[in-house]
């Protein structure tokens, strides 16, 4: 991609100097005179009728200002728990104090009497009949139950003709089967193409387990924050560390029934997301009706714990899952099961239950899955939300097979994948894609066909594939008198999406990298845009950047053409200036010039617009291959090798995409190895740094990233999203190198050192 | 409960502060002082963010009671750069892409400096090993190790 | 955090007279890497935080090859990690050191702070078990010594009398042909508590072991040692067949539990593996 000045290019980022040197502005570094700071009492059980809550303690302490409960909870909207508990540590009440460390003691002081209620945790306890039960009205018939459920149906409704013979018979099965009645289920998903018994039927292989995936969180390393102002007229103002300031925005109007033009959203930098920083249940909200009280501006920062306890981390789940094949590794059908572990509220993720698919032709395919409640704090989004957890089940089963059948892992998946225009199962067809470039970049990356190992050494390798979302966006660019372009826009850059929006408006313009400057406004001055999650930014603000800087370069074409005298269709950008692409004398003005004179036109100031909502996003793979070294005896785990590719359609910044790369990989590893978030009875067990691991630089190699580029036809220069593909190989990826220098197969993870030895032993899952 | 008077050099400026005893060195640099480059991500000495050099030696700030630190002298990521220059390490963390959301990122540029400072030829086995008790999140690390690596060349060719 | 008195003494004796006046009410600060993450979660309201910082005697390390080793109880981890002296000669130790939290944690955490807390965890504890250490004991009323065997009762618990502090621990001195090593089972490389911590020591004695101490962490009540697989095997040169009985009898030693980290059959197990591991890497280490 020579052609491109400024693009493809490693430039360092828009927001270098404020992050290396301590300046960037999070959402805990907000000090507003006068601030008070809240803390929330938290239940100390997993389900429980709250009887009391006796706050008079508490408001005898010196520097209290305020206490609140769902009493003062307006729209009625659940802010905090009031008649029941449904999780270790909901949020009952906050208390907004002169200090946080008086405002925890006064939380400390709150009495709550409770009247203890059985709890589950288990999501396929939770399903049982004899389960606690978190709400009404959630029973749902299985898969097979629902399929003779929906031909009753349909023969109830058709009264054409006496169908009563068979509903008695249908009737009559449906009382066979036993157990398939399944409680607390918080939501339902179904889709099936071809016919699977048939598919089995033809196979000549059919590999059954059922795989075990652990809740993890997000564990972006800023935890919530949120400081926030009402004044006396009403108006709203919170500083949120957020991946949508708009969602923020609509999300207190929404719960607290606020007019929206009564509400600015001031976006800080922030520290991290993953998809886990859209929601304003947790610090937002609490913090506005803390202000409300008091009159004066409250920051509510949850602290690691509370993050572990009242997050809303990423769904665990258990899949069961079938995969038949012929004997020269044609796969032929695939059946998957899923319950998702939705905790106390329906949940995120279950939608990505039919990912199983993965990028495999499957003539036959059918998935169900279960949302299912438990008593733990809901769950949100992550990194490709329940796509790791699929891909783990799915490509640990493919794996499975190519060892039965001793095939070639790469080869074997080569000869299954689909390709431009092939059928999506369950879905429409195939758009340009490059899934075998994909595959085929990392096995040559590691050289696969010469691979070596030695004593407890294995290769694993596995895929997962993700397509990015769009929405909607709007942005300005403006040439300054010094011939400049300034950005303004309302989208939260976190991974450098802000430095790919200034190349590709500085591309356009043909200015140098330095001369584009970008400003991000609040919800008050910036035009609307989407939040940053779903691998969205770079591809819809960088097609509004595009529109933006078109635009801009329209006005200036027609504000040099009045200066030079010659038409519109003879000029262009050039080195950032307008130019006579053919003149004798040649002819050209500077950008600078052309925005001091636009200053005196009846055409004003050069701004160029661009707005954008929608256009067909591609779909795209990582593939990723590991190296490792079990130790036999302790059971531990070493990554010897790493690669990781994937499909971007262009970078546009290389080293920001690299970054996203090796990100992703890292957490899909900790997943497999390490993460998880563990509860007994009483609730999480784990929740700190100290027994919730997460991998530091040791634990690891480099993370060698290779960039695939099959163009996306409607991407800013053929740019695909790249956040979130490359975390939903790695659980796989580990699990089959495990398999493959020890010869186990884990199918519950993470692979803990008691894990692998027990599989060793002989005892393993 | 009584209040201590307490004299700490940061970077450069001296500070008499008086503080209450529960207030740690994190919470005195951020709240009372108000340099908020030091972070707080876990506050329980696990994440690293909070890293700061106290009389030469890097430590989790989260973890040292103000009062602890009376007499002492604080380095803080913003006493790392001149007016005019950026501190090798910074740089290599521009030139490298080793931040993303950032927010690790003084407390691994802190951690790494005083490392460096002890270790000047460290490999990149012993960086990665003596970094651990930073978390990022967002990196996987690859490319904060190459910037500690490439700051570590710049430093000892300077 | 709650609020507290905060104290600054500059002599064992005051500290000790400050410990006894608030009986119960007072805390002993040294690195504050244990206690002041226990204050913040309340799970210790300490009204009165007597720190040790000031005290100049606590922090030294001294020795010499007639009266051996002598480390304060306000040595630093990472002091004691990088002391070149500990290294040679006290291998497990400087290991058990560098194997506590990371970089930032050993440079507040001490190892005074490390045994005075009484954590059957504690990464010092099992190589100041085959080390041979003396828990040194001051209070107003004077001083005593304590074999490090004795020191702990129980989770939490040790020998400490309301009043008395450790001011040192104190090893005898130890000759090139007398090796050490600690391992712990973990899943992170460093920042991970011990799963099962195991640090062995012998002497190489023409071809034959001598002088074997097992020390073991996390799997009982309190660091122990594995008396049982030692006597099995000083005196004798290590066979593959007595390292796999020494490792036997080192597990059957141990009483561990079941938790979150791991159960009490994975401990169990893990202690026989390291209890292998470090008698052959200390023997190696003694023959030179």
């Amino acid at each position: 991609m020579s052609e491109y000045a400024v693009l493809g290019k490693r430039v360092p980022r828009v927001d270098a100097l404020e992050k290396v040197t301590g300046a960037a502005q999070y959402g805990g570094d907000v000090h507003l005179p006068g601030m008070l700071h809240g803390k929330f009492v938290r239940s100390k059980h997993p389900h429980a009728k709250i009887l009391n809550i006796d706050t008079s303690e508490a408001e005898k302490l010196p520097g209290v200002r305020a206490i609140i409960t769902q009493d003062d909870v307006e729209s009625g909207r659940r802010v905090f728990a009031s008649d029941k508990v449904l999780y270790l540590g909901e949020p009952i009440a906050a208390v907004a104090a002169t200090d946080p460390d008086i405002a925890e003691e006064a939380a400390d002081l709150i009495q709550i009497d409770y009247e203890v209620l059985p709890a589950v945790q288990d999501v396929m306890e939770a399903i049982q009949p004899d389960a606690p039960r978190l709400h009404s009205d959630d029973t749902k018939d299985g898969p097979a139950r629902r399929a003779i459920s929906t031909v009753l149906r349909k023969l109830e409704r058709d009264n054409s003709q006496d169908h009563s013979a068979e509903i008695a018979e249908l009737n009559a099965q449906l009382e066979t089967i036993e157990g398939e009645v399944y409680y607390n289920i918080s939501a339902e998903t179904h889709s099936a193409s071809g016919d699977v018994e048939q598919g089995f039927a033809e196979s000549d292989l059919v590999v059954e387990d059922t795989y075990v995936i652990p809740r993890v969180h997000q564990t972006y390393m800023e935890p919530h924050v949120s400081v926030a102002d009402v004044e006396s007229t009403g108006k709203v103002t919170v500083w949120a560390s957020t991946q949508g300031p708009f969602a923020i925005r609509s999300g207190i109007a929404g719960t607290l029934g606020i007019p929206l033009n009564q509400i600015n959203v001031i976006p800080t930098t922030m520290g991290g997301g993953f998809g886990g920083r859209f929601g304003v249940v947790l610090t937002h909200v609490p913090a506005v009706l803390l202000s409300q009280k008091t009159g004066r501006p409250v920051k509510i920062q949850m602290t690691r714990e509370e993050e572990f306890t009242d997050g809303r981390p990423a769904p665990g789940c258990v899949i069961k899952l079938k995969t038949g094949v012929k004997n020269d590794g044609t796969i032929l059908a695939r059946e998957g099961l899923a319950f998702w572990d939705s905790g106390s509220i329906s949940g995120a993720s279950i939608g990505s239950t039919i990912r199983l698919r993965g990028v495999y032709k499957f003539p036959h395919l059918k998935v169900d899955a279960y949302g299912v409640y438990t008593n733990k704090s809901g769950t949100a989004a992550y990194r490709a939300p329940g796509t790791p957890q699929v891909a783990f089940a799915g490509e640990s089963q493919l794996d499975e097979i190519a060892r039965k059948l001793n095939l070639d892992p790469v080869e074997f998946r080569l000869k299954n994948m689909r390709v431009t225009g092939d059928p999506v199962p369950a879905g429409p067809k195939e758009p340009k894609v490059g899934y075998k470039e994909t595959l085929q970049a990392v096995a040559d990356a590691v050289d696969w066909k010469n691979r070596t190992k030695g004593p407890n050494q294995g290769w694993g390798v596995a895929i997962g594939d993700w397509t990015n979302g769009c929405g909607p966006g709007g942005m300005f660019v403006s040439i300054h008198e010094d011939g400049s372009a300034r950005i303004f826009h309302g989208s939260i850059d976190i991974t450098g999406t802000d430095t790919a929006l200034a190349q590709i408006v500085a591309e356009i313009l043909t200015l140098p990298y330095e001369d584009v400057t970008i400003s991000r406004g609040d919800t008050d001055s910036a035009p609307y845009a989407t939040g940053s999650g779903g691998s969205v930014v770079t591809f819809t603000m960088g097609n509004t950047a595009k529109l933006a800087a078109e635009d801009t370069q329209r006005r200036l074409l027609e504000l040099a053409s009045e200066r030079l005298n010659t038409e519109v269709e003879s000029l262009e950008l050039k080195d950032g200036r307008v130019s006579t692409i053919v003149g004798d004398p040649p002819k050209s003005i500077g950008f600078g010039e052309l925005a001091a004179y636009s200053l005196s036109t009846t055409g004003g100031p050069i701004v160029g617009k661009g707005s954008f909502a929608r256009k067909p996003s591609t779909p795209a793979l990582a593939a990723q291959i590991a190296k490792v070294e079990i130790d036999p005896e302790t059971g531990r785990i070493k990554v010897l090798k790493m690669a990781s590719s994937q499909d971007v359609g262009f970078a546009i910044n290389p080293m920001a995409v690299e970054g996203q790369i090796e990100g992703g990989t890292v957490q899909g590893y900790a997943w497999a190895t390490m993460e998880e978030m563990q509860y007994d009875k009483k609730g999480n067990v784990n929740p700190g740094f100290v027994d919730y691991r997460v991998p530091t630089s040791a634990d690891l190699p480099t993370v060698e990233s290779v960039i695939v580029e099959v163009e996306a036809p409607d991407g800013p220069f053929g740019a695909k999203g790249v956040g979130e593909p490359p975390i939903t190989p790695t659980l796989a990826t580990m699990a089959n190198a495990v398999t493959d220098a020890v010869g186990i197969r884990i199918t519950e993870l993470p692979m803990k050192p008691e894990k692998v030895v027990a599989a060793l032993h002989g005892n393993g899952k | 409960m009584k209040k201590h008077p307490v004299s700490l050099t940061v970077n450069t400026d001296t500070y008499d502060l008086l503080i209450e005893p529960r207030k740690t060195l994190l919470a005195t640099l951020r709240d009372t002082i108000g340099l908020t480059g030091t972070k707080e991500g876990c506050s329980t000495g696990d994440c690293g963010a909070c890293t700061v050099i106290v009389d030469g030696k890097a430590v989790t700030s989260c973890m040292m009671l103000g009062v602890s630190a009376n007499g002492k002298e604080i380095t803080t990521v913003e006493g790392l750069a001149s007016r005019d220059q950026l501190h090798p390490i910074q740089q290599a963390f521009i030139d490298k892409g080793g931040y993303q959301c950032g927010f690790c990122t003084p407390g691994f540029i802190v951690a790494s400096k005083a490392y460096l400072d002890e270790n000047p030829n460290a490999t990149e086995a012993e960086i990665r090993h003596a970094l651990g008790n930073n978390i990022c999140r967002c990196t996987g690390y690859t490319k904060i190790i190459e910037a500690v690596m490439s700051a570590a060349e710049a430093m000892r060719n300077a | 955090m709650r609020n507290f008195e905060f104290f600054e003494p500059t002599t064992i004796e005051d500290a000790s007279a400050l410990l006894t006046k608030y009986n119960g009410k007072a805390k002993l600060l040294a690195g504050g890497t244990d206690l002041i993450i226990e204050m913040k979660a309340r799970t210790a309201t300490p009204e009165y935080v007597i720190s040790l910082e000031k005290i100049p005697e606590l922090a030294d390390i001294t020795y010499d090859e007639e009266s051996g080793l002598r480390i304060g109880a306000l040595t630093k981890l990472r002091t004691l990690e990088k002391d070149s002296i500990i290294r040679e000669r006290y291998t497990a130790l400087a290991e058990g050191a560098g194997e506590v939290g990371g970089v930032q944690i050993r440079h507040l955490a001490t190892i005074g702070g490390n045994i005075s807390h009484g954590s059957p965890a504690a990464d010092t504890a099992a190589p100041l078990l085959v080390l041979g250490a003396q828990v040194r004991i001051a209070s107003a009323d004077g001083e005593r010594t304590v074999p490090i065997e004795l020191f702990f009762l129980g989770p939490g618990q040790t020998v400490l009398e309301t009043g008395e502090i450790v001011t040192a621990f104190e090893c005898p001195p130890r000759s090139a042909n007398e090796g050490s090593q600690y391992i712990k089972q973990k899943i992170r490389e460093v920042m991970d508590l011990a799963f099962v911590g195991v640090a062995s020591s012998a002497k190489s004695d023409n071809g034959t072991v001598s002088e074997v101490k097992i020390g073991l962490a996390a799997v009982a009540p309190t660091p122990l040692r594995a008396t049982d697989a030692e006597a099995m095997i000083n005196g004798n040169s290590l066979t593959p067949e007595l390292l796999e009985q020494a490792a036997a009898a080192a597990s059957a030693q141990s009483s561990p539990i079941s938790d979150l980290r791991c159960s009490a059959e994975h401990r169990r197990e893990m202690v026989g593996v390291l209890t292998r591991r470090t008698l052959q890497a200390a023997a190696a280490l003694a023959q030179g």
